[in-house]
Protein backbone atom coordinates (compact mmCIF):
# COMPACT_ATOMS: atom_id res chain seq x y z
CA UNK A 1 0.00 0.00 0.00
CA UNK A 2 2.77 2.16 -0.08
CA UNK A 3 2.30 4.41 -2.94
CA UNK A 4 4.76 6.82 -3.04
CA UNK A 5 5.40 7.23 -6.76
CA UNK A 6 5.29 10.45 -7.73
CA UNK A 7 5.19 10.36 -11.72
CA UNK A 8 7.45 12.84 -13.17
CA UNK A 9 9.80 13.13 -9.92
CA UNK A 10 12.43 12.15 -9.01
CA UNK A 11 14.25 12.63 -5.74
CA UNK A 12 17.69 12.27 -6.57
CA UNK A 13 20.01 14.47 -9.26
CA UNK A 14 17.00 15.87 -10.68
CA UNK A 15 16.71 19.10 -9.01
CA UNK A 16 16.91 22.28 -11.46
CA UNK A 17 20.28 24.12 -10.62
CA UNK A 18 18.98 27.71 -10.87
CA UNK A 19 17.42 26.77 -8.06
CA UNK A 20 20.78 27.20 -5.83
CA UNK A 21 21.06 30.75 -6.18
CA UNK A 22 17.31 31.66 -5.39
CA UNK A 23 17.31 35.00 -3.49
CA UNK A 24 15.32 33.50 -0.74
CA UNK A 25 18.50 31.79 0.42
CA UNK A 26 17.15 30.37 3.92
CA UNK A 27 14.38 28.31 1.73
CA UNK A 28 17.10 26.83 -0.44
CA UNK A 29 17.52 23.59 0.25
CA UNK A 30 20.24 20.74 -1.05
CA UNK A 31 18.09 18.69 -3.22
CA UNK A 32 20.41 15.95 -2.03
CA UNK A 33 19.79 15.94 1.58
CA UNK A 34 15.66 17.31 0.96
CA UNK A 35 14.19 14.76 3.15
CA UNK A 36 15.86 15.02 6.59
CA UNK A 37 14.51 16.92 9.16
CA UNK A 38 15.57 19.83 9.93
CA UNK A 39 15.27 21.57 13.33
CA UNK A 40 15.92 25.13 12.34
CA UNK A 41 12.97 25.10 9.72
CA UNK A 42 11.95 28.66 8.93
CA UNK A 43 8.28 27.45 8.14
CA UNK A 44 7.76 25.97 11.77
CA UNK A 45 5.95 28.93 12.68
CA UNK A 46 3.69 28.89 9.65
CA UNK A 47 2.76 25.34 10.51
CA UNK A 48 2.17 26.03 13.92
CA UNK A 49 -0.06 28.85 12.83
CA UNK A 50 -2.21 26.79 10.04
CA UNK A 51 -2.58 24.12 12.62
CA UNK A 52 -3.88 26.21 15.26
CA UNK A 53 -6.13 27.50 12.89
CA UNK A 54 -6.98 24.14 11.64
CA UNK A 55 -7.59 22.64 15.15
CA UNK A 56 -9.87 25.60 16.42
CA UNK A 57 -13.14 26.67 15.35
CA UNK A 58 -13.12 29.84 12.46
CA UNK A 59 -15.92 32.42 13.63
CA UNK A 60 -15.61 33.96 10.11
CA UNK A 61 -19.34 33.33 9.74
CA UNK A 62 -20.91 34.76 12.69
CA UNK A 63 -17.73 37.82 12.58
CA UNK A 64 -19.09 38.63 8.69
CA UNK A 65 -22.93 38.78 9.98
CA UNK A 66 -21.95 40.97 13.19
CA UNK A 67 -19.95 43.36 10.95
CA UNK A 68 -23.04 43.09 8.45
CA UNK A 69 -25.02 43.90 11.36
CA UNK A 70 -22.97 46.88 12.00
CA UNK A 71 -22.48 48.42 9.04
CA UNK A 72 -26.55 48.19 8.21
CA UNK A 73 -26.73 50.01 11.26
CA UNK A 74 -24.41 52.05 10.44
CA UNK A 75 -25.59 53.27 7.27
CA UNK A 76 -28.46 54.06 8.50
CA UNK A 77 -26.88 56.40 11.10
CA UNK A 78 -25.32 57.93 8.27
CA UNK A 79 -27.82 58.03 5.99
CA UNK A 80 -29.98 60.40 8.62
CA UNK A 81 -27.01 62.37 9.93
CA UNK A 82 -25.71 63.34 6.60
CA UNK A 83 -29.27 64.55 5.79
CA UNK A 84 -29.07 66.55 8.77
CA UNK A 85 -25.99 67.80 8.01
CA UNK A 86 -26.82 69.18 4.77
CA UNK A 87 -30.00 70.48 6.46
CA UNK A 88 -32.54 68.28 4.04
CA UNK A 89 -35.74 66.63 5.92
CA UNK A 90 -34.91 63.54 7.61
CA UNK A 91 -36.10 60.19 5.87
CA UNK A 92 -37.20 58.10 8.54
CA UNK A 93 -36.55 59.76 12.15
CA UNK A 94 -34.52 63.16 12.58
CA UNK A 95 -31.58 61.80 14.83
CA UNK A 96 -32.18 64.72 17.44
CA UNK A 97 -35.84 63.30 17.94
CA UNK A 98 -34.67 59.49 18.12
CA UNK A 99 -32.61 60.38 20.75
CA UNK A 100 -35.55 62.63 22.60
CA UNK A 101 -37.84 59.38 21.96
CA UNK A 102 -35.00 56.98 23.45
CA UNK A 103 -34.57 59.44 26.47
CA UNK A 104 -38.24 59.16 27.52
CA UNK A 105 -38.19 55.39 26.52
CA UNK A 106 -40.52 53.63 28.43
CA UNK A 107 -43.11 55.47 27.54
CA UNK A 108 -44.83 55.23 23.81
CA UNK A 109 -44.25 51.48 23.46
CA UNK A 110 -45.45 49.31 25.55
CA UNK A 111 -43.67 47.16 28.71
CA UNK A 112 -44.01 43.70 27.72
CA UNK A 113 -42.81 44.41 24.29
CA UNK A 114 -40.08 46.56 24.87
CA UNK A 115 -38.98 43.84 27.43
CA UNK A 116 -39.00 41.19 24.82
CA UNK A 117 -36.98 42.96 22.44
CA UNK A 118 -34.82 43.62 24.96
CA UNK A 119 -34.03 40.04 26.06
CA UNK A 120 -33.55 38.86 22.07
CA UNK A 121 -30.87 41.49 21.99
CA UNK A 122 -29.29 41.02 25.02
CA UNK A 123 -29.38 36.70 23.88
CA UNK A 124 -28.21 37.76 20.70
CA UNK A 125 -25.16 39.47 22.43
CA UNK A 126 -24.66 37.04 24.75
CA UNK A 127 -24.40 34.34 21.50
CA UNK A 128 -22.02 36.73 20.12
CA UNK A 129 -19.67 37.26 22.78
CA UNK A 130 -19.55 34.09 24.14
CA UNK A 131 -18.26 32.22 20.58
CA UNK A 132 -15.73 35.25 20.66
CA UNK A 133 -14.69 34.15 24.41
CA UNK A 134 -15.14 30.30 23.94
CA UNK A 135 -11.72 28.77 23.12
CA UNK A 136 -13.88 26.84 20.14
CA UNK A 137 -11.80 23.59 19.63
CA UNK A 138 -12.65 21.25 16.67
CA UNK A 139 -12.77 17.41 17.27
CA UNK A 140 -9.46 16.82 15.95
CA UNK A 141 -5.69 15.93 17.04
CA UNK A 142 -2.48 16.44 15.85
CA UNK A 143 -0.13 14.13 14.58
CA UNK A 144 3.24 14.34 15.06
CA UNK A 145 5.58 14.11 11.51
CA UNK A 146 9.05 14.97 11.17
CA UNK A 147 8.50 17.09 7.94
CA UNK A 148 4.96 17.77 7.76
CA UNK A 149 2.16 19.22 10.27
CA UNK A 150 -0.40 16.91 10.12
CA UNK A 151 -4.04 17.63 11.71
CA UNK A 152 -6.22 14.49 11.51
CA UNK A 153 -10.23 14.33 12.16
CA UNK A 154 -11.34 12.15 15.07
CA UNK A 155 -13.85 10.33 12.92
CA UNK A 156 -10.36 9.14 11.06
CA UNK A 157 -8.89 7.85 14.15
CA UNK A 158 -11.90 6.15 15.19
CA UNK A 159 -12.52 4.22 12.15
CA UNK A 160 -8.55 3.10 11.88
CA UNK A 161 -9.40 2.12 16.03
CA UNK A 162 -12.21 0.36 14.95
CA UNK A 163 -10.21 -1.54 11.97
CA UNK A 164 -7.50 -2.72 14.81
CA UNK A 165 -10.27 -4.02 17.12
CA UNK A 166 -12.68 -5.77 15.14
CA UNK A 167 -9.47 -7.54 13.26
CA UNK A 168 -8.33 -8.21 16.96
CA UNK A 169 -11.79 -9.59 18.17
CA UNK A 170 -12.22 -11.72 15.13
CA UNK A 171 -16.23 -9.61 14.77
CA UNK A 172 -17.76 -7.82 11.92
CA UNK A 173 -17.36 -4.22 11.52
CA UNK A 174 -20.82 -3.78 12.47
CA UNK A 175 -20.35 -5.23 16.12
CA UNK A 176 -17.89 -2.43 16.81
CA UNK A 177 -18.23 1.03 17.96
CA UNK A 178 -15.28 3.53 18.75
CA UNK A 179 -15.91 6.85 20.35
CA UNK A 180 -13.12 9.28 20.33
CA UNK A 181 -12.60 12.25 22.51
CA UNK A 182 -9.79 14.58 23.02
CA UNK A 183 -8.66 12.18 25.68
CA UNK A 184 -10.01 9.60 25.43
CA UNK A 185 -10.87 6.46 23.25
CA UNK A 186 -13.84 4.30 23.88
CA UNK A 187 -14.11 0.90 21.86
CA UNK A 188 -17.33 -0.79 22.53
CA UNK A 189 -17.90 -4.09 21.05
CA UNK A 190 -20.60 -6.45 20.95
CA UNK A 191 -19.61 -9.94 20.86
CA UNK A 192 -20.76 -12.82 18.80
CA UNK A 193 -22.98 -14.94 20.95
CA UNK A 194 -20.97 -17.93 21.64
CA UNK A 195 -17.20 -16.61 21.03
CA UNK A 196 -15.78 -14.45 23.62
CA UNK A 197 -13.80 -12.17 22.53
CA UNK A 198 -10.18 -11.61 24.09
CA UNK A 199 -10.69 -8.44 25.65
CA UNK A 200 -6.89 -8.23 26.48
CA UNK A 201 -5.41 -8.14 22.74
CA UNK A 202 -8.23 -6.41 21.63
CA UNK A 203 -6.87 -3.44 24.44
CA UNK A 204 -3.31 -4.40 23.20
CA UNK A 205 -4.03 -4.07 19.76
CA UNK A 206 -5.63 -0.83 20.01
CA UNK A 207 -3.48 0.99 22.33
CA UNK A 208 -0.19 0.32 19.54
CA UNK A 209 -1.99 1.31 16.80
CA UNK A 210 -2.49 4.56 18.85
CA UNK A 211 0.53 4.75 20.01
CA UNK A 212 1.57 4.47 16.19
CA UNK A 213 -0.52 7.33 15.36
CA UNK A 214 1.69 9.24 17.86
CA UNK A 215 -1.42 11.97 18.54
CA UNK A 216 -1.35 14.76 20.74
CA UNK A 217 -3.12 14.56 23.41
CA UNK A 218 -2.60 10.22 23.51
CA UNK A 219 -6.50 9.62 24.09
CA UNK A 220 -6.24 6.81 26.77
CA UNK A 221 -7.95 3.52 25.88
CA UNK A 222 -10.72 1.77 27.33
CA UNK A 223 -12.63 -1.28 26.37
CA UNK A 224 -16.23 -2.42 26.85
CA UNK A 225 -17.42 -5.59 25.96
CA UNK A 226 -21.02 -6.38 25.75
CA UNK A 227 -23.26 -8.52 28.45
CA UNK A 228 -24.93 -9.76 25.80
CA UNK A 229 -23.87 -11.76 21.90
CA UNK A 230 -25.87 -11.34 18.66
CA UNK A 231 -25.94 -13.33 15.87
CA UNK A 232 -25.83 -13.04 12.33
CA UNK A 233 -25.52 -8.97 12.14
CA UNK B 1 -10.24 30.95 5.26
CA UNK B 2 -6.20 31.15 5.78
CA UNK B 3 -5.82 34.83 5.47
CA UNK B 4 -9.08 35.54 8.19
CA UNK B 5 -8.28 37.82 10.59
CA UNK B 6 -8.91 35.61 13.69
CA UNK B 7 -8.07 37.85 16.33
CA UNK B 8 -9.37 40.84 14.94
CA UNK B 9 -12.89 38.71 14.00
CA UNK B 10 -12.85 38.04 17.72
CA UNK B 11 -12.41 41.27 19.18
CA UNK B 12 -14.95 42.88 16.91
CA UNK B 13 -17.55 39.27 18.38
CA UNK B 14 -16.39 40.42 21.55
CA UNK B 15 -17.76 43.94 21.09
CA UNK B 16 -20.56 44.00 18.95
CA UNK B 17 -21.64 41.00 21.30
CA UNK B 18 -20.83 42.92 24.83
CA UNK B 19 -23.33 45.93 23.07
CA UNK B 20 -25.93 43.83 22.38
CA UNK B 21 -25.55 42.39 25.44
CA UNK B 22 -25.64 45.48 27.41
CA UNK B 23 -28.94 47.42 25.29
CA UNK B 24 -30.50 44.26 25.32
CA UNK B 25 -30.68 43.97 29.10
CA UNK B 26 -31.22 48.03 30.14
CA UNK B 27 -34.21 47.75 27.20
CA UNK B 28 -35.18 44.48 29.72
CA UNK B 29 -34.37 46.64 33.14
CA UNK B 30 -36.41 49.81 31.83
CA UNK B 31 -39.15 47.77 30.54
CA UNK B 32 -39.31 45.56 34.21
CA UNK B 33 -38.18 47.95 37.18
CA UNK B 34 -39.78 51.46 38.17
CA UNK B 35 -36.44 52.36 39.62
CA UNK B 36 -34.31 52.16 36.58
CA UNK B 37 -37.27 54.32 34.71
CA UNK B 38 -36.97 56.88 36.76
CA UNK B 39 -33.37 56.71 37.07
CA UNK B 40 -33.08 56.48 32.83
CA UNK B 41 -35.59 59.96 32.97
CA UNK B 42 -33.75 61.57 34.83
CA UNK B 43 -30.47 61.51 33.19
CA UNK B 44 -31.56 61.24 29.66
CA UNK B 45 -33.20 64.37 30.39
CA UNK B 46 -30.55 66.10 30.83
CA UNK B 47 -28.52 64.71 28.20
CA UNK B 48 -30.76 65.32 25.54
CA UNK B 49 -30.82 69.27 27.09
CA UNK B 50 -27.37 69.14 26.62
CA UNK B 51 -27.04 67.54 23.36
CA UNK B 52 -29.65 70.17 21.99
CA UNK B 53 -27.84 72.83 22.99
CA UNK B 54 -24.63 71.89 21.55
CA UNK B 55 -26.03 71.52 18.47
CA UNK B 56 -27.59 74.99 18.44
CA UNK B 57 -24.59 76.47 19.69
CA UNK B 58 -22.48 74.59 17.03
CA UNK B 59 -24.44 75.87 13.69
CA UNK B 60 -21.99 77.97 11.70
CA UNK B 61 -23.08 81.10 10.63
CA UNK B 62 -25.40 81.17 7.29
CA UNK B 63 -25.99 77.21 7.83
CA UNK B 64 -28.88 75.93 8.83
CA UNK B 65 -27.71 72.49 11.07
CA UNK B 66 -24.75 71.91 13.19
CA UNK B 67 -21.38 70.71 12.14
CA UNK B 68 -21.31 68.06 14.71
CA UNK B 69 -23.82 66.04 11.98
CA UNK B 70 -20.69 66.77 9.71
CA UNK B 71 -18.38 64.95 12.31
CA UNK B 72 -20.56 62.20 12.75
CA UNK B 73 -20.84 61.31 9.14
CA UNK B 74 -17.36 61.40 8.76
CA UNK B 75 -16.92 59.38 11.51
CA UNK B 76 -19.15 56.29 10.19
CA UNK B 77 -18.39 56.43 6.92
CA UNK B 78 -14.85 55.42 8.29
CA UNK B 79 -16.45 52.64 10.40
CA UNK B 80 -18.33 51.61 7.27
CA UNK B 81 -15.22 51.73 5.43
CA UNK B 82 -13.73 49.54 7.95
CA UNK B 83 -16.42 47.17 8.48
CA UNK B 84 -16.04 46.41 4.82
CA UNK B 85 -12.53 45.45 4.87
CA UNK B 86 -12.83 43.43 7.53
CA UNK B 87 -16.24 41.30 5.72
CA UNK B 88 -13.82 41.42 2.52
CA UNK B 89 -10.75 40.19 4.40
CA UNK B 90 -12.71 36.98 5.60
CA UNK B 91 -11.09 33.39 3.70
CA UNK B 92 -8.57 35.81 1.59
CA UNK B 93 -4.49 33.75 1.50
CA UNK B 94 -4.79 31.66 -2.04
CA UNK B 95 -1.99 32.34 -4.29
CA UNK B 96 -0.97 31.10 -7.78
CA UNK B 97 2.98 31.66 -6.85
CA UNK B 98 4.94 29.12 -4.88
CA UNK B 99 8.05 30.38 -5.20
CA UNK B 100 10.12 33.61 -7.13
CA UNK B 101 13.55 33.86 -7.21
CA UNK B 102 16.72 35.05 -9.39
CA UNK B 103 18.95 31.94 -11.46
CA UNK B 104 22.49 32.53 -11.90
CA UNK B 105 23.42 33.46 -15.08
CA UNK B 106 26.51 31.17 -14.51
CA UNK B 107 24.44 28.10 -14.57
CA UNK B 108 22.74 28.40 -17.73
CA UNK B 109 19.42 25.99 -17.30
CA UNK B 110 18.06 28.35 -15.04
CA UNK B 111 19.27 31.96 -15.48
CA UNK B 112 17.17 34.96 -15.12
CA UNK B 113 13.94 35.08 -12.94
CA UNK B 114 12.49 31.70 -11.65
CA UNK B 115 8.94 31.41 -10.89
CA UNK B 116 7.10 28.59 -10.07
CA UNK B 117 3.71 28.43 -10.07
CA UNK B 118 1.56 26.82 -7.17
CA UNK B 119 0.12 24.75 -9.90
CA UNK B 120 3.16 22.56 -9.98
CA UNK B 121 3.02 21.71 -6.49
CA UNK B 122 -0.91 21.12 -6.43
CA UNK B 123 -0.76 18.88 -9.53
CA UNK B 124 1.88 16.61 -9.03
CA UNK B 125 0.94 15.94 -5.59
CA UNK B 126 -2.64 15.73 -6.49
CA UNK B 127 -1.71 13.15 -9.58
CA UNK B 128 0.25 11.06 -7.12
CA UNK B 129 -2.46 10.77 -4.84
CA UNK B 130 -4.74 10.34 -7.38
CA UNK B 131 -4.24 6.81 -8.12
CA UNK B 132 -4.38 5.45 -4.07
CA UNK B 133 -7.33 3.34 -3.72
CA UNK B 134 -7.44 4.13 0.08
CA UNK B 135 -7.86 7.96 -0.25
CA UNK B 136 -11.52 9.27 -1.67
CA UNK B 137 -9.95 12.10 -2.42
CA UNK B 138 -7.42 14.62 -2.52
CA UNK B 139 -6.92 18.41 -2.39
CA UNK B 140 -3.93 20.78 -2.55
CA UNK B 141 -4.15 24.49 -1.97
CA UNK B 142 -1.14 27.14 -1.72
CA UNK B 143 -1.61 29.87 0.97
CA UNK B 144 0.17 32.58 1.79
CA UNK B 145 -0.09 33.18 5.76
CA UNK B 146 1.63 36.27 7.13
CA UNK B 147 4.39 36.54 3.84
CA UNK B 148 5.20 32.64 4.03
CA UNK B 149 3.58 30.60 1.19
CA UNK B 150 3.04 27.25 2.25
CA UNK B 151 0.85 24.36 0.65
CA UNK B 152 -2.36 23.14 2.17
CA UNK B 153 -3.08 19.72 1.15
CA UNK B 154 -6.68 18.36 2.04
CA UNK B 155 -7.33 13.98 2.12
CA UNK B 156 -10.35 12.20 2.92
CA UNK B 157 -9.12 8.48 3.46
CA UNK B 158 -11.35 5.30 3.46
CA UNK B 159 -12.83 4.54 6.66
CA UNK B 160 -10.48 2.19 8.50
CA UNK B 161 -7.45 3.78 6.49
CA UNK B 162 -4.80 4.07 9.10
CA UNK B 163 -4.01 7.76 9.21
CA UNK B 164 -0.04 7.49 10.06
CA UNK B 165 0.75 5.37 7.15
CA UNK B 166 -1.41 8.55 4.75
CA UNK B 167 0.70 11.05 6.61
CA UNK B 168 3.91 8.74 6.47
CA UNK B 169 3.24 7.98 2.69
CA UNK B 170 2.44 11.60 2.12
CA UNK B 171 5.72 12.90 3.85
CA UNK B 172 7.77 10.92 1.57
CA UNK B 173 5.69 12.52 -1.51
CA UNK B 174 6.56 15.66 -0.15
CA UNK B 175 10.47 14.99 0.47
CA UNK B 176 10.04 14.82 -3.41
CA UNK B 177 8.59 17.33 -4.10
CA UNK B 178 11.61 19.30 -1.81
CA UNK B 179 13.81 18.25 -4.18
CA UNK B 180 12.20 19.05 -7.18
CA UNK B 181 11.29 22.39 -6.26
CA UNK B 182 15.01 23.08 -4.25
CA UNK B 183 12.92 24.74 -1.37
CA UNK B 184 11.37 23.66 1.35
CA UNK B 185 7.62 24.58 2.00
CA UNK B 186 6.13 24.47 4.58
CA UNK B 187 3.28 22.00 4.32
CA UNK B 188 -0.02 21.24 6.28
CA UNK B 189 -1.77 17.72 5.95
CA UNK B 190 -5.46 17.17 6.98
CA UNK B 191 -6.63 13.94 7.01
CA UNK B 192 -10.14 14.45 7.38
CA UNK B 193 -13.60 13.21 7.03
CA UNK B 194 -16.53 13.75 5.47
CA UNK B 195 -19.74 12.39 3.68
CA UNK B 196 -17.66 10.93 0.98
CA UNK B 197 -16.03 9.29 3.32
CA UNK B 198 -19.00 7.60 5.12
CA UNK B 199 -21.21 6.79 2.16
CA UNK B 200 -18.10 5.01 0.18
CA UNK B 201 -16.95 1.15 1.31
CA UNK B 202 -14.47 0.70 3.58
CA UNK B 203 -10.54 -0.28 2.64
CA UNK B 204 -10.85 -3.94 3.05
CA UNK B 205 -8.09 -4.91 1.17
CA UNK B 206 -4.80 -4.41 2.06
Amino acid sequence: MTGSSMPGMRPDGGGPEATDSFANAEAVVDPGNAASADPGNPGQDWMQRMVRRETLSSRAILAGVAALLVTLLAIYALLESTLRAIGQPAWLVDPLTAVQRASNLPDGVSRPLLGVIGVVLALLGLMFFVTSVLPGKRAKHVLSDPRLAVVVDDEVIAAALARTARLAAGVTPEQVMVIVSRREAVVNIRPTSGVAVPEAAVLAAVEQEIRQMALTPRPAVHVNVGRTGVIGV
Amino acid sequence: MNGTPRVLNRVLLALVGLFFLAAGLSLAALAGLPAVDRWWHAWAGTATKQLRSLTSRTTLPGQTSSWVWIVVSLGLIVLVVALVALMANQGKGRVGVLARGYGDSAQAPGSGRVTISSAVAEQALKSALADRTDLVSATVTAYEVRGRTGLKIRVLPRQGAAPQQVAADVSALVSALDAVLGRRLPVLLCIGAGARTRFTRAERVR
